[in-house]
């Protein structure tokens, strides 16, 4: 688990020096990051704010979900009068790039298509398949019955904590240092029988956590911000089949305000175990 | 032939078509309908705020084409938009086996389905002369 957590990190590091190094041998390139089709962030330079990658992602969502029509993407190019936009996949990530309109597309196609598979396959036979980390685990029926979330109306208060204070009490949960943490999107999650106090994530997000902590019902989570703002709340899996596969975390909106973060904004998500 | 009449017929009878259409759509249109012939090309979907015309060769893609064309069309909004790319002259997704190239014209959201080795420089030359 905790190697798990060190590829990642690892990968992380490496593509994003990757791409910074891509912009300074090619300066036409404006931004640059990549994501996985369940639209996780893997890497992005330091020109782009998070919150611009969160929301180009999201805008992908539609074309992405019926690629299948097409055959899959390979690509995608937008024109402006300003500059251009190209996407590319590659071992299953997107590689997006943002140019002047005066870029030399062959130029920095050659050494994006160069470095970064390069890149890709040297910290594939170093750490082998830490991008797959999040990838599904065999299904498990998690659909809860309409009467237990009946049961769940009444709330519990909120145990807020900011990131400055992290003594907890060592008889109450404790956190286990070794499970992983996942960036999750928020989306909204609203109606009337929904419990302000629970959120809801992929059930195969759930099972895995589920299974490296040796087989221990996930009832809560903490969610951090990158402000440093954390706060654990139940949680419960994602019920609706379109959130399902996407990196998604759906918030109530009393949550989301405890946060202040909003719908579209990526978040840390880490287990809490007892 | 007769299949392509059909979907066209189907999808006007759906939406609310303009009473007078206005005549740059029936240009458009036309376009469309000289473009539906140039090789490798399989279709293409059409559509403004009043009225749409699907002619594809396989009926049975017009939702998920429908739905690709629109959410291109998003898509390149949002990213011209955060990253300054000023007007979005077109935006072309390449899949495996087919390519859709989509822009707009005035009001008009086009996109124009192909064969994955069709060339798009004669169709945008086309439809940016409109």
């Amino acid at each position: 688990m905790e190697v798990n957590n060190v590829n990642n990190e690892v990968y992380s590091f490496a593509l994003k020096n990757t791409l910074n190094e891509i912009q300074n041998i090619c300066p036409d390139i404006k931004n640059s990051f990549m994501f996985k089709d369940n639209g996780e962030i893997i890497a992005g330079d330091e020109n782009t704010p998070e919150k611009v990658v969160v929301r180009v992602i999201d805008s992908f969502d539609g074309i992405l979900e019926k690629a299948d029509a097409i055959g899959g993407i390979e690509g995608i190019t937008l024109e402006g009068n300003k500059g251009r936009v190209n996407i590319s996949c590659m071992n299953d990530l997107y590689l997006v790039t943002v140019t002047s309109r005066k870029a030399d597309m062959n130029y920095i196609n050659t050494v994006t298509h160069v470095l970064i598979p390069t890149i890709l396959k040297l910290l594939e036979k170093i750490h082998p398949a830490p991008l797959k980390s999040n990838q599904p685990q065999p299904e498990i029926e998690t659909e809860i019955a309409s009467d237990e979330e009946l049961e769940e109306e009444e709330e519990t208060p909120f145990k807020e904590t900011l990131a400055e204070e992290p003594e907890e009490d060592p008889e109450t949960k404790t956190l286990l240092p070794e499970l992983p943490v996942n960036q999750l999107i928020i989306e909204n999650l609203g109606g009337l029988l929904v419990p302000s106090d629970t959120v809801r994530i992929d059930s195969d997000l759930l099972s895995q956590w589920e299974e490296l902590s040796g087989s221990m019902k996930i009832e809560e989570v903490e969610a951090e911000t990158f402000d440093g703002k954390t706060l654990r709340c139940k949680v419960k899996p994602i019920k609706d089949s379109k959130y399902e596969g996407k990196g998604i975390i759906r918030m109530p909106e009393k949550i989301q305000l405890n946060l202040e973060i909003e719908k579209g904004e990526l978040i840390r998500v880490k287990p809490v175990v007892d | 032939m007769g299949k392509k009449k059909k979907i066209v017929q189907e999808v006007t009878v759906m939406t609310e078509p303009l009473a007078v259409e206005e005549s740059s759509v029936d240009d458009l249109r036309g376009c469309l309908l000289e473009i539906k012939e140039y090789d490798g090309v399989i279709g293409y979907i059409l559509r403004n705020s009043t009225s749409a015309a699907i002619d594809l060769k396989d009926p049975t893609k017009v939702i998920d084409y429908a739905i690709l064309s629109s959410s291109s069309l998003d898509a390149s909004e949002v990213l011209s938009k955060d990253f300054n790319l000023g007007t979005v002259k077109s935006i072309i997704v390449d899949g495996k086996d087919v390519k859709m190239l989509s822009l707009t014209v005035s009001e008009n959201r086009i996109s124009v389905f192909m064969d994955k080795k069709a060339s798009c420089e004669k169709i945008l030359k086309k439809l940016h002369s409109l």
